[in-house]
């Protein structure tokens, strides 16, 4: 299968301390990931890096086919980001935002664009500031699928809101990104989410990839039903300390 | 046509595209899915269950092998002609198998044969029409 991105080996390190210990992963295209791993395991590390914000010490990352650090303006016109909180400044709308980001991704679609922003009600001309979390996040979900990208990025993004609104927020999700030949990444610590989402769960501990394996395999070769449980008997309460069943 | 509840719960012993299945061999049973029915596209179904793509379209292969979805390239996913009675006899034949089960626990329980005759009659006469099953 076709990756869109890979981690081969790679380490980062802050000061002597490596937060990533050579870490092994690929996003296979059609297929959504989700990484699991408890607070300060390296989860943010390893999308900073994809994301090409950060340079790895050793080893190879490549998104698209692209190094995202040397090509870092390339590799994030091919990335829908959703971050945990809104990494856009306050004083814009959506529509400003959009209107921003647009002639950057070659393939944004105003189509879906104002599609997406219609079925989740997102308040066009209110400032980010002004605007609830659920409100924001619908908002930022708009700006990473619009651009119709080669792979989404999900940190948190689910976190906290309010259950209709989280159900909603999935739900455009799943309606409306285009997985075909593009992969999504998603960290999360509620296996709730995770059972939902996930056709692939990876686990970071400790710097590395603790498990990686297709959710079918992990709980034995079929699918199951009450996975938010099995998942945290499989995985370990140490390495999803903090994870939600809710 | 109004909306089927396609919701899934992770949490529940049955597993998602299981859940789908049974969800729709419910609905076409009742009557609330007609033959020939246009039911959504895997896209569509996966938003409203809230499950992966290939949950959804996991659980349209079953259907599918069922006889009682078949999906028209480029035109979507339909209910069968046979559909509402391949539903029926399935959901006859699963229930009639639980009903065994259950029988045949009571009997070893210690319950009488004509206790259970008589509570078994009850219930028919309560249950006027068969409604869906949980």
């Amino acid at each position: 299968m076709n990756s869109v991105a890979t981690l081969h080996h790679v380490t980062k390190r802050f000061g002597v301390h490596p937060v990533l210990d050579g870490v092994d992963l690929e996003l296979p295209a059609g297929t959504i990931t989700v990484l699991l791993g408890a607070n300060g395991a390296g989860k943010s590390t390893l999308l900073r890096l994809l994301l090409g914000l950060e340079r790895a010490d050793a080893g190879e990352l490549r998104v698209a086919g692209l190094d995202p650090f040397h090509a870092a303006g390339e590799v994030r016109r091919r990335i829908g980001y959703v971050p945990d909180q809104p990494d856009v400044y306050d004083w814009m709308s959506p529509k400003e935002l959009y209107g921003f980001l647009a002639p950057q991704y070659p393939r944004w679609s105003r189509e879906l664009e104002e599609r997406l922003v219609a079925r989740l009600g997102v308040p066009r001309t209110t400032r980010f500031a002004a605007l609830s979390r659920g409100e924001a996040a619908k908002a930022m979900l708009v700006a990473a699928l619009a651009p119709q990208p080669d792979l989404y990025l999900f940190d948190e993004a689910f976190g906290g809101l309010d259950p209709l609104v989280r159900d909603e927020v999935l739900g455009a999700l799943l309606e409306e990104a285009e997985l075909a030949h593009r992969a999504a990444l998603v960290v999360t610590h509620e296996l709730d989410v995770a059972a939902r989402l996930a056709d692939r769960v990876a686990v970071l501990n400790e710097g590395r990839i603790a498990v990686c394996a297709d959710l079918d395999e992990l709980t034995g070769g079929a699918e199951s039903g009450a996975l938010p449980r099995r998942l945290k008997e499989l995985l370990g309460d140490v390495v999803l300390e903090g994870s939600a069943v809710a | 046509m109004a909306e089927l509840d396609w919701t899934v719960d992770p949490h529940a012993d049955a597993a998602p595209s299981k859940q789908l299945v049974l969800r729709a061999l419910d609905a076409l049973a009742s009557g609330e899915l007609a033959a020939g029915a246009q039911l959504p596209s895997v896209r569509q179904l996966a938003a409203r269950a809230l499950v992966n793509h290939n949950t959804a379209a996991r659980a349209y292969r079953d259907l599918e092998q069922l006889g009682v979805v078949r999906g028209q390239n480029g035109l979507g996913v339909f209910a069968t002609e046979d559909a509402p009675r391949l539903a029926r006899e399935l959901r006859r034949r699963s229930t009639l198998d639980a009903f065994r089960g259950a029988a045949k626990d009571a009997l070893r329980a210690g319950h009488p044969l004509n206790g259970l005759v008589t509570e078994l009659s009850n219930l028919a006469s309560k249950t006027a029409s068969p409604r869906k099953t949980a």
